[in-house]
């Protein structure tokens, strides 16, 4: 039996803005609900109010703009994001982590806006929005602000965003086409499965970064690298950056090992 | 609230309370219950259904949430009490043993031939990774999409240059 909650559907963003200011209760934006409705049913969250993005006509959609950047709105799937041709020329490292995330029909509904207000940890999507520059643009009935990835992630499953505030679009900036990267994602099968570790490494005008999941409290980035700087102080910062825990996925020294391995196998790899 | 749908073709009106399913929907509401709830979260995919085109696990999707849109169950997939060409070659290969991923299997086997008639065994597998069978250890499956998508031979062969040894490399 799943919670009881109630379900609101708003068609514009002043009445999404509405909702989410009224007091009283926990209230919960669904869009995908991949996360969500699983939480919900497993007890881990129990909102009074659950409020589907997918309905509010006045958000953005998926759109690509010369100069700006790729700009995705929350109701984007990551299944929109693998069919796009502008992610795929202009962005193909977040078409790749994207793949990586779960299964086809999870794809269909989960969004790239969705993996990242759930702050988790091992989120997919996280690694390659660290490396690309991409910034948060939030917004509520008091304004709206922008906030860059790398200050977005506050803790396990917290984030910058407060109770009366949407992610209502990422932005991935144009500057940033033309970098090289690659994702890899530790799983312990080959199908679907949550990351043991995910490292994400690009490369851009001279300069490394690197995005790291399930390896810290928040994905992590590793900026500020060199083309000239050499593996061992890529490896040495990506430690430095990470502090990974024991679970039930794996032991610390492993992830410690294969972070290590991802970073040394995709140094060679990306070129 | 008050949801209208389409379930394999046709109209279906009830009021339903915001916190049901998708997936309780069907199966306590309308009755379809060859759809089934394995894990509830995602993993499974015995939940699998078509929503507007697209595969979904009805597990993580609400009933309100459907108002307006067409599904197709696997009740929808037998016409005139002849089995889909999918269903057929299910049957052939022995791809079904107790059944339980079967309905979901199907509906993401469907859409992986529309999406691509053609499939490699690669991209079966990736197809229904979002479906696992407990029972077949899926050798039996990937055989029965590759005969239903006409890259077998006649029902028993194994496909030339598809299939080493007389059966599907493993995993």
């Amino acid at each position: 039996m799943l919670h009881q909650f109630e379900y609101a559907g708003p068609t514009t963003r002043a009445e999404l803005h509405e909702l989410l200011a009224r007091k009283g209760g926990e209230t919960r934006l669904l869009a995908g609900g991949t996360d969500l409705l699983v939480n919900i049913r497993g007890g881990v969250i129990k909102p009074a109010l659950v409020v589907d993005v997918k309905k509010v006509k006045d958000l953005p959609g998926l759109a690509w703009k010369e100069g700006e950047g790729l700009s995705i709105g929350p109701s984007v799937t990551i299944n929109q994001i693998l069919a796009s041709a502008a992610v795929k020329e202009r962005f193909p490292l977040l078409a790749e982590c994207g793949h990586d995330l779960a299964s086809y029909q999870v794809r269909n509904r989960a969004t790239v806006i969705g993996n990242v207000v759930n702050a988790s940890p091992c989120s997919d999507m996280a690694p390659a929005l660290l490396c690309l520059e991409a910034r948060a643009l939030i917004s509520s009935k008091r304004g709206t602000r922008e906030v860059a990835f790398s200050e977005f992630f506050k803790g396990v499953k917290k984030t910058v965003l407060e109770a009366d505030e949407v992610l209502e679009r990422i932005l991935v900036p144009s500057k940033s086409v033309g970098a090289r990267g690659a994702y890899r994602k530790l799983k312990r099968i080959a199908g679907h499965d949550l990351g043991i570790v995910g490292v994400a490494l690009m490369r851009k005008d001279g300069e490394v970064r690197l995005g790291i999941s399930s390896s810290a409290p928040t994905p992590v980035l590793v900026a500020g690298l060199g083309e000239g700087d050499g593996v061992e102080k890529a490896v040495a910062a990506a430690r430095a950056a990470t502090s990974p825990i024991s679970d039930l996925r794996c032991s610390k020294e492993y992830r410690e090992f294969m972070i290590e391995t991802f970073v040394r196998r995709l140094w060679a790899e990306v070129k | 609230m008050r949801v209208k749908l389409k379930v394999n073709g046709g109209t279906y009106e009830r009021e339903v309370e915001s916190h049901k399913t998708l997936l309780r929907f069907l199966r306590e509401d309308l009755g379809f219950t060859g759809t089934k709830e394995g894990c509830g979260a995602g993993e499974c995919g015995a939940c699998t259904v078509i929503m507007d085109g697209k595969t979904v696990n009805s597990c993580m999707v609400l009933a309100v949430e459907a108002d307006g849109s067409a599904i197709e169950t696997i009740e929808g997939q037998a016409a005139k009490g002849k089995l889909s060409a999918i269903q057929e070659a299910f049957d052939r290969h022995h791809a079904v043993q107790c059944g339980f991923c079967t309905g979901g299997m199907v509906m993401s086997v469907r859409d992986l031939l529309v999406r691509n008639p053609k499939p490699s065994v690669e991209e079966i597998k990736e197809g229904i990774e979002g479906n696992f069978c407990r029972c077949t250890g899926y050798q039996q499956i990937i055989e029965a999409v590759l005969d239903a998508s006409g890259q077998l031979g006649a029902p028993g062969s194994t496909g030339e240059g598809l299939v080493p040894e007389g059966r599907l490399e493993h995993a």
